[in-house]
This record gives C-alpha cells, structure tokens and sequence, in this order.
C-alpha cells in the first residue's frame, strides 16, 4: 500500500517541500494549537512515516481550508496530501475522532445503500413549486438531515433550502428536488472512505441523468465542491453546470429580474472555504449582500482569500483548537457591529451556533446567523 | 449467576507499583451451593420483608424450596463468613421460611405453560433430581412426562424423608405447583424390561432422564444376615414408616450407620413404640456424615449411639434377632474418603440386646428395572455411568443423574443435577454440543472485604421445637418455623460479604469499595473487588494490563475502569454534559481564561453514560460501552437469518439470553443483546451502525423515568430515540424497524414479551444498507 500511497503523494508536489513554514505561518489550526504543524506532518509522510502518521491525532485537525496551499512557494497541495493519508490510514483501521461518535459518517455511509427509499422532501410546503423533470435541479444537501440531528441548536438550517426553492419560484424557475438525492459524499472522502464516496457520486449523477437538468444549483458550498473539484478528480464526468445559490442570485440582479431593498439588519459575510479558497467565489455572494452600494455591509477582519474558517471539517476532531477558531471568527463578526452573519453553507452555520452553546461566548460574542437565500428572500421587492 | 472460582487479577501500574484484584464471584454460601441459589440476595430480601420476593430469587435456581428449607444439609451455613466470627446465618431456616409464608398466603398460584417445542420428555422418576429436570424442561416449553414407580410422587423425598422432619402437605404443595405448570406425573407406572426406555424414545419420547434414585440398601455381608427374621433395610423400613404400614419393630430396636438415613430410621424406630433404640457406627462421632443437629436431636429423644462399634455378627434364638456382636475399635490411618479409618480391637467383643436390626450403612440404584443384559454402561458402585459435565448416558438421547448417578447423596446435589440434565436434554433437542461447564463446588481460599474485627456478635435464632416428651408416638412436624420477626432478624445478621450481587444498583454508593472495574472483553461485565489502596488507582491510568491467574491458569487481561473520562484537548466546555448530570458528578473547570474544560468526579458517577451520549465533541470517553464494545456486540450478525439488535439497560433484560427465546430457533431468529447501565448511553449512531451492519431492526429497553434513579438518563432516551425515529425515518426506514419500551418494574416477563412482539412484527428487510464495509476500527486516534 505504502508504494501507491507514495505515488499518489507525489502528486501534491510534496516532494518539492523547501520547509519556509509559510504553511505554519497562516494556518489556523496552528495559531490555537501550538504542537500543530503542517510542515512536519508533511515531511512524516515523504519520509514514509505511515505507522506513526496513522495514528497522529494531527492527521485529522486539518481543516483543509488551503490557506496553506495558498501561500506555499512550491504550490504543494496539503489538504490533498492529508486526504490521501487519511484514506491509507482508514484502510488501516484508524480513524479521526468523530464528533457525535460518528453519527453523520453512519448516516451518510447508510445513503450509499443501493435500495434506500428516502422520505427526504417532506419539508416541501404548498407554497412551493417543485418538479421532477428539468432544466434546474436543486441540490438540497443534507440539511433535512442536520435540521432534525441538531435540532437543540435552534438552526433553522431549512430556511435556507425553503427559501431558496421560494426565490426560485418567485423568479419563475420551478426546480427539480431529488426525492433519492444521496449526500455528495464529500465528507466520506474527505474522510478517506473514498470508496464509499464513489458510490455516492455514481448515485448522485446517474439520479440528475434522469431529470434531464441542466444546471445545478446549490445552498451547500461543500456540496458544490464535490461536484466540482472532487467528482472530477475521481473520474466522473460533470457535463452540467453548477452554481452557488448566491451565484444564481447575483445574476438576477444583474440581469435586473430580482430587486432587493436595503437590509434593515446590517450584515457580515463568512466566506466558505469550499467556496473561497476551493473554487474562487469571492464577489457574486458580496454581490448578493451588497447591492446598490448599500452601506449595510461590513467586511469582517479576516475575509475573501484570507477568510477564517468554521474551525471544523468533516466532523472530525472537534476540540478546543476549533472552538478557539471558531469563537475568534464569531469576535470578528461581533467587531464588525453587524447584527446579522450571512453564510453560504450550513456547515458554517451549525459550527458557529453550536460555539454559542458556551454561555460566555454566546454574551460576548453572540450574534444572529443566517443563510445567504434566506436574507434575500426577506429582501426581495415583489414586483405587481 | 454466574459461579466462577476464585481468581487473582494482579497488575502493575505506571509507577510499578504491583496490585491484586479479586474478580467479584459470588459469595461463599452461593459458591457453595450445588445449585448455585443466589443466597445472599435472598437473604438481603428478606431482612427487608420482601419474603416472596426473596422466594422467587431461591425458585430460579431451586424449585423445592420448602423442601430444601427443612431437609437440606446447607453446604451454604458451613461456609458462611459468620463461622469466623461467632455461628452461621440460619439460611436454611430461612429458606423454608419464605416458602412457608407462600404457602400461608397464597396469592399467586402458578399458571400452566403452554408446550411451544414439538419435543415431549420422558422423566424416570419424580424425586427431586427428576422434578428439577421437569420444572426447568416445561420452563422452556417442552412437553413432560414422569413416570414414578411408587403410588405417591417425591421419590426418595416421600419414601426415604420421615413426615415429622418433611410434613407430607409440604412435599404436596411443592410437586402441586411443578404440576400445575403443566408436568404430567405417572405414578405406579413401572417402567421395566431389557427395550422400556428404547420403547420411550420410540414412542412419544424425544429424550429420557432417568433420576430412579439408589433406593437398594446394601447389605451388612456379617455371619447371621440372613439366618435370622427381624433384619429390615432402612429404605423399606422408612417406605413402610411413611407409607402408614410400620412393620411391628419389638422393643428394642438397633440401627446400623451414621448417614441421615440411619438418623431418620432411629428417630421414626423411637415413634413406633420401641423402648430403646441404639445407633451403631463404626467411626466417631466426628466422622458422622448425618447433620450435626440431628443427631442432637434424635439424642434429646432418647436415642443411645455407640461409636467406634464395628457390627461383627448377627445373635438369635430360635430364627429371630436377640442382638449384635460388636467389636470396639480405635481410629486408624485416613482413608480414600479421607476420614481415618476405624481399625478393630481384638478381644474387645460385645453384644448389645434387640428385636429389629435396621441396616442403614449406604445404598445403590436397583437396576433391576432394566432387565438382565441391558447395554447401559454401569460403574461398579452400580450406578450409571455418565458424561460427568453433560449426564449423558452410552445410549443416545438417555441422560441420568441424581442418586442414580451419585449414589446416596443429598436432596441439593439431585437438584443440581436435575438442572444440568435439563440443560443437556436442551442442547440435545436442539442440536447444539453438550459440553456443559460445571463450576460449582465448595469455594477454595476466600477472604472477602468484610472486616471482621469490626462485626458485632449477634446470636443464631434457634429453632422452635416440639417438647421430647410429645415427639414419643408423634409423626407431627418437629421444628415450627420462623415467625416474621424472627426471620428478619436472622436475616440481617448477613454480613453480605462477597463483594456484590452484580446487580449495579449499589454501584457509586458500594462501602466495599467493588466496582469501578470492568473486563470489556467479556461477554458479561465481570466487576472487581477493590482492596483498600484502591484510592491510589487513578482511573485515568486505565486500561490495566495483567495476568488474571485462576487456579494455575494465568491469562493476559485488560481492565478498564467503568467511569468515563474526558479527553482535554477535545472538550468544547460547552456544558451540554453538566446540563444533563443530576448527581451533579460533572463541573467546568477554568483552563484558560476563555475556555473551560469538564471534570467528571469519579466518587459521584455512577456510570449511566448520558453525559457520553449528549457529548457532541464526543469528547466524554467511555471505556466500556464504546465502540470496541459495540462491535464486538455487532460481530455476531449472521447474515442467514433475520437479526434483531436489543439495546436494554441493566435492569431490562440483562440475565436474560437467548434461551429465553426458544422458538426464535426454529423462526430463523438471531436476537443480539447488547446492555449498557443505563438507556442514557444510546446514541443515534448505534442504531445506524447496527442498521448498516444488517440488523433487519433495533429495539431499545429501558426502565421507566418514574421508576429509574438514572430518571435524566431516561429522559434523555426518550430524546435520542425521537431523534432517532426521525432520522430512520429520512432514510426509508420503515417505523417498525426500530423500537423503545418503557419497561415497569424492570419485568423480565414484560421484557421477553416486548422483545417476542418486536420480532413477530418485522419483516426481514431488503438490504438498504452500504455494500462497502471498511475494515473493522482498531483505534480513533487520540
């Protein structure tokens, strides 16, 4: 095994390691944990460290947020790196510890079932118009999931599906909703199940095949990110278009058929990093947010390319180093004096509210989180 | 319960220190036992008036308890810790006790037990071996019959037990209630001739016990036996004592031995209008197998014993006895039996004068029953020669046990046996190998954390007796009984040693110390006396490695302590645990000055796990019932059949196995049970993993929140299982596939049922689970 995994290393340019610590240097995990260091996990496994590397708690505290890969002078790709070891060590019968003793890795590993007969869209109301044949197919993600395991947190983490099948309809598109929609996988792989990602990817396509789609949109930045970058990457081929929510919005308003009046909150904006960092979406959700050179936006410190993350990844080893990551983030989007965060994937979401479990970070720091369609849709001018 | 020997579990911590742990066994009345009755649980019950409770714990393992309480030799009193500090526990008395007040309040009468396995039972013979065998047989749904050679049921029990140490309404009542389960008992129903058994199986009969006792006394081989009338063997003598027709005994009557049988012979001889009745035994009183207090008794009624006497001739005049000829004798060298052996004085002749000699020196099976030339394997005491550990005869689907087997044993051992020959017949009809594990017998080196020096003298209650003077001619029942006041006092003078019953409860509060300790590779959760420096084992430092040394056996052993800790890196100092802990085991304490960090208490925890289970981080590391646990749990899946995981806690179910379940066998039925203290552990992932696994459906047991001391473990499992249900639900589950009871009182029968209804009501399910299984874990990296 140690020969394709260093084969497969070699890829991610690790080789070429000048150990400048550029990579220590902005990463996050790093900065609230001191012992963590990119560039000697890194060099473990050049040197073919597997047994040691395996069994290194560090191993699964990268957030593969490619703040990293970002700066580093010899364009190594870490996050791809640690996912590759991840999937050596998996098959060796180790594993990160998983928050919720592995819950969402059980459910989505159940989802590669070939015969699952899932009671997914419940939440579609009457008001909404949704179809099984298309051109525009809407990607929910697992949020139906996620609103009844987390449902002590008081997310809401619906409306942003509901609101966006909403503005969908009011901007005369009626989506196709996957009654079998499977979770992309892109934690499984991430991780280093991939063969179980496999099957996901193959049931997620093969089931958008079907409805004749032609683009497909997304609230989920993680969801996005599978079907751009790692469907791809493992050999399928996407031959359809895929947009972020805040894409698909920004475009209206471009285009002039959506007009949004000012936000009575003002708001802030959590740059996703599969969003971000993964697939270079900066403006259009700013775009969204800001329209009309409204003054009701504040940049929080850290943002765009240098965007703070959500502090964990794939539920995987959620400790005191992500809670410090994530209660700086929600000082940041204190300090902006917004009333209302903005985020453009649930995960987002459920990291930053479940921090505000703490009782003191929640009086110092607390602030509202919303998802990016549901602050538009309440802006939304419905034109008679 | 589980009977174990003693053994030693010695490891070294990180500091080298080298310590010994005790594995918790069961106390030394229960090791002592032959059935393995959990005594001291029966005793703690009644020394807080739970009398039919208390009953009900001795019937699991014993289903004569009345008879037990009066006759039994109580191999439990001669190892009760009290010895060391001043007279045993009165456990026997105690025993019939709690029958007697059944008896005297009879509320709830045994309901028949309809016959579920096609199999029926034939049962040769109705003592107490035979009854056991019966009792456990019908329990599991078998038909049985028993044929009984004699014209009243009881076996040696009726025939051999004189009515004024057994009072025959008693033996009634105890066969009435085996009966009434549905047990046909046969009586004058000899069952002879070279093909009667073979003639069984062919016809009706799926398997045969045969439990015909030693009812053939043995004979004196002394000059004189035969020549004389007036020379009767003690078994038909007390048959025709107890069958109303005592033979005419004369005045002076000599009884030859020193087993109960000989006392009883004296003693019923004294009733029937003798004037003098002599015991003749060659060996000292010491040596005496009869119970100690019987022999007091049958002195305080007159009887006159000679030790040391060695029977050498039979005197008569005119073809009747007028004596023996005895010879005086010293003791020698011990023998095999290990008492010294009685070596004869020369010269030392005497004669002591009388009309009836009863000869009561041992006995043996009558095979004559068999027919001449029969093909069971026989040993030379004539008895039958069986599988020791499984009764199983040279002939298929023939078992033996009891005194036929034994030889003259006692009313307990027959017990014992009758519980192994119904569990091989079992094994048998379900085609499973017989090899059965029989570790009872006297415990060896026990030192229980009872501090004696500490134990305040208290007196045995003595027995209230009938008056000598009334006993002449009287066949009434000699000791009265406890009262109630009496009997809870006795009871309480149990010192409860052993360390626990293993029933959890106790388990923070334990003054002994016990607990805390858990081999998470056993089957069952094996808890660990804790010796005095207990204190200085941090937990954190656990698992354990050692030797656990049994006898001369030494295993390597993992010990894990049962309290959860937390991981500091990974703790999120939400509080979501602190919320949940109403014993208040849990605090937040400053680390940082931003963050904060869960301490759990080990003094307070009392290892229910629902802190583990709201962790989200999951940062509370449990080390039992994690995820080593449960995949051993879920290993056992076997694809062939329809699956069924039962999560229950401690109090649902947790002795209970799939025995209880026996027509799920035939259904194709693979029930995996997997308990945890409390239902407040469940986490939706178990159910997931157990879904993904193949379980074709979940049923989760708990107690009820009113009832449980774990009453926030409780509501938090109502929660998970809301969650839960919802989640199944997303994914395609049907409802059915997954179930929660509340269950009352802890019922086991409340539990069996729901477990049936669970199963009856689900179909084998498609697949619905993934088709890629990754290797098993061997570690989340910490």
């Amino acid at each position: 095994m140690s020969n394709s995994l260093i084969e497969s290393i070699k890829k991610t340019n690790a080789f070429a390691c000048l150990e400048c610590g550029k990579c220590t240097s902005v990463c996050p995990v790093s900065k609230f944990n001191r012992q963590y260091s990119p560039r000697s996990l890194l060099t473990k496994a050049v040197r073919e460290h597997f047994d040691t590397l395996f069994q290194d708690y560090d191993l699964w505290s990268c957030l593969t947020c490619k703040r990293c890969d970002a700066v580093c002078p010899s364009d190594i790709k870490y996050s791809d790196l640690n996912q590759i070891v991840r999937t050596g060590a998996k098959d060796s019968g180790f594993h990160g510890k998983c928050s919720h003793s592995g819950a969402m890795e059980m459910l989505q590993t159940i989802m590669t079932a070939p015969d699952l007969n899932q009671n997914r869209l419940e939440w579609i109301t009457d008001d909404m118009e949704t179809t099984n044949e298309g051109d525009v197919l809407y990607f929910v993600g697992c949020a139906p999931y996620q609103d009844v395991f987390f449902s002590d947190l008081d997310l809401n983490i619906m409306d942003g599906a509901k609101s966006s099948v909403k503005l969908l309809n009011a901007l005369g598109v009626t989506p196709v909703l996957l009654p079998d929609e499977r979770c992309c996988g892109h934690d499984l792989l991430w991780n280093g199940d991939v063969e179980n990602f496999k099957m996901l990817a193959e049931h997620n396509l093969d089931a958008i095949k079907k409805t004749g789609a032609k683009t497909l949109l997304f609230s989920c930045a993680e969801c996005m990110s599978a079907f751009n970058d790692l469907y791809p990457k493992y050999g399928f081929s996407v031959n359809i278009k895929l947009k972020h929510m805040s894409q698909f919005l920004a475009e209206k308003i471009e285009s002039g058929d959506l007009k949004l009046k000012d936000s009575e909150q003002s708001l802030t904006y959590q740059d996703p990093c599969r969003l971000g960092r993964h697939m270079g979406i900066y403006d259009e959700p700013r775009k969204v947010l800001l329209p009309n050179g409204s003054n009701h936006f504040t940049e929080m410190k850290q943002s765009n390319k240098g965007s703070l993350c959500c502090g964990v990844s794939a539920w995987m080893n959620c400790d005191t180093t992500s809670k410090s990551i994530q209660k700086e983030r929600l000082k940041q989007a204190k300090d902006t004096g917004a009333d209302v965060l903005a985020v453009a994937c649930p995960k987002c979401q459920i990291h930053l509210v479940c921090t505000m479990k703490d009782q003191a970070v929640k009086e110092k720091h607390g602030v509202q989180i919303r998802d990016i369609s549901a602050i538009t849709l309440d802006r939304m001018i419905l034109e008679t | 319960m589980k009977n174990s020997k003693q053994s030693t579990f010695t490891f070294q911590n990180k500091q080298d220190q080298s310590y010994q742990l005790g594995i918790t066994d069961p106390s030394p009345c229960t090791l002592a036992c032959p059935a393995g009755v959990n005594v001291k649980s029966y005793v703690s019950l009644i020394s807080s008036g739970r009398f039919q409770e208390a009953l009900d714990v001795v019937r699991e393992q014993n289903p004569l308890p009345g008879i037990c309480g009066r006759i039994c030799t109580h191999p439990c009193e001669e190892f009760c810790t009290r010895n060391e500090i001043d007279t045993p526990v009165a456990i026997c008395w105690l025993k019939r006790f709690v029958a007697d007040f059944e008896l005297n309040h009879p509320e709830t009468k045994p309901k028949k037990i309809k016959q579920i396995q096609k199999e029926n039972i034939a049962i040769i013979g109705s003592g107490p071996a035979g009854l056991t065998a019966a009792n456990d047989l019908i329990r599991r749904g078998y038909g049985v019959t028993i044929f009984e050679a004699l014209k009243k049921p009881g076996g040696m029990l009726i025939a051999g037990i004189p009515s004024f140490r057994l009072p025959r309404n008693i033996l009634k009542a105890e066969i009435d209630a085996i009966k009434a389960l549905g047990v046909i008992i046969k009586t004058n129903n000899i069952i002879k001739g070279k093909d009667a058994v073979q003639n069984l199986l062919k016809f009706g009969f799926d398997a045969v016990f045969i439990a015909v006792g030693a009812h053939k006394g043995k004979r004196l081989n002394i000059p004189g036996e035969t020549k004389y009338k007036g020379i009767i063997d003690c078994v038909d003598f007390l048959n025709q004592a107890n069958f109303a027709s005592a033979p005419g005994l004369g005045k002076k009557v000599i009884v030859i031995g020193g087993g109960n049988s000989a006392i009883d012979s004296a003693r019923t001889a004294m009733r029937l209008n003798t004037e003098e009745v002599h015991v003749v035994y060659r060996r000292s009183r010491k040596e005496m197998p009869a119970n100690a207090a019987e022999i007091e008794e049958a002195e305080s009624e007159g009887i006159q014993f000679h030790f040391l006497s060695i029977p050498n001739k039979v005197v008569g005049k005119r073809g009747k006895v007028t004596g023996m000829e005895c010879l005086q004798a010293k003791l020698g060298k011990p023998d095999a039996s290990g008492r010294r052996r009685p070596v004869p004085v020369k010269g030392s002749e005497f004669t002591v004068d009388a009309n009836t000699i009863i000869s009561a020196i041992s006995q043996e099976p009558d095979l004559d029953f068999l027919g001449k030339n029969h093909e069971f394997k026989t040993t030379k005491w004539n008895t039958f020669a069986v599988d020791e550990n499984t009764l199983a005869t040279n002939m298929k689907g023939v078992f033996s046990g009891g005194d036929a087997v034994l030889g003259p044993s006692t009313v307990i051992d027959s017990i014992a046996q009758g519980h192994v020959a119904a569990r091989s017949i079992y094994r048998y009809l379900n085609k499973e190998p017989l090899q059965q594990e029989m570790k009872t017998g006297a415990p060896q080196e026990w030192e229980f954390k009872v501090d004696k020096t500490l134990q305040e003298h208290s007196k045995r209650a003595t027995m209230p007796m009938m008056k000598v003077p009334k006993r002449k001619n009287n066949f009434e029942e000699v000791e009265y009984g406890f009262d109630e006041a009496t009997a809870m006092a006795e009871a309480s003078r149990c010192l409860r040693c052993g360390p626990c019953s293993e029933c959890f409860i106790c388990v923070p509060e334990c003054g002994k110390e016990v607990a805390l300790f858990s081999r998470p590779n056993e089957d069952e959760i094996s808890l660990f006396r804790i010796p005095p420096y207990y204190k200085t084992l941090d937990p954190a430092h656990s698992p354990w490695n050692g030797s656990l040394i049994t006898g001369k056996k030494t295993e390597p052993v993992r010990l894990d302590a049962l309290i959860p800790y937390v991981s500091d890196p990974l703790c999120r100092g939400c509080g979501d645990c602190v919320d949940v802990c109403d014993f208040d085991a849990i605090q937040l304490i400053p680390k940082t000055d931003e963050m904060s960090v869960a301490k759990i208490d080990d003094d307070i925890c009392r290892v229910c796990g629902t802190c583990v289970a709201v962790c989200s981080p999951s940062a509370i590391i449990p080390r039992v019932f994690n995820q080593v646990w449960l995949d051993q749990k879920l290993s056992a899946m076997d694809p062939k059949k329809k699956n069924v995981v039962v999560f229950s806690c401690q109090w649902n179910g947790s002795h209970i196995d799939g025995a209880a379940f026996p027509d799920f066998q035939s259904k194709n039925t693979n029930i995996l049970f997997a308990h945890f203290m409390c239902t407040g552990r469940l986490e939706s992932s178990f159910v997931f993993q157990a879904l993904n696994k193949g379980a074709d459906g979940v049923l989760v047991t708990g107690c009820d929140s009113d009832e449980c001391h774990y009453d926030f473990g409780v509501r938090q499992a109502e929660k998970t299982v809301e969650t839960t249900r919802q989640l199944i639900h997303l994914l395609g589950f049907e409802s059915f596939r997954f179930g929660y009871s509340q269950i009352k009182g802890a019922d086991p029968e409340t539990f069996t049922q729901e477990v049936k209804n669970f199963v009856d009501g689900l179909p084998t399910k498609k697949t619905h689970r993934s088709t890629i299984q990754k290797p098993e874990l061997k570690a989340e990296v910490l």
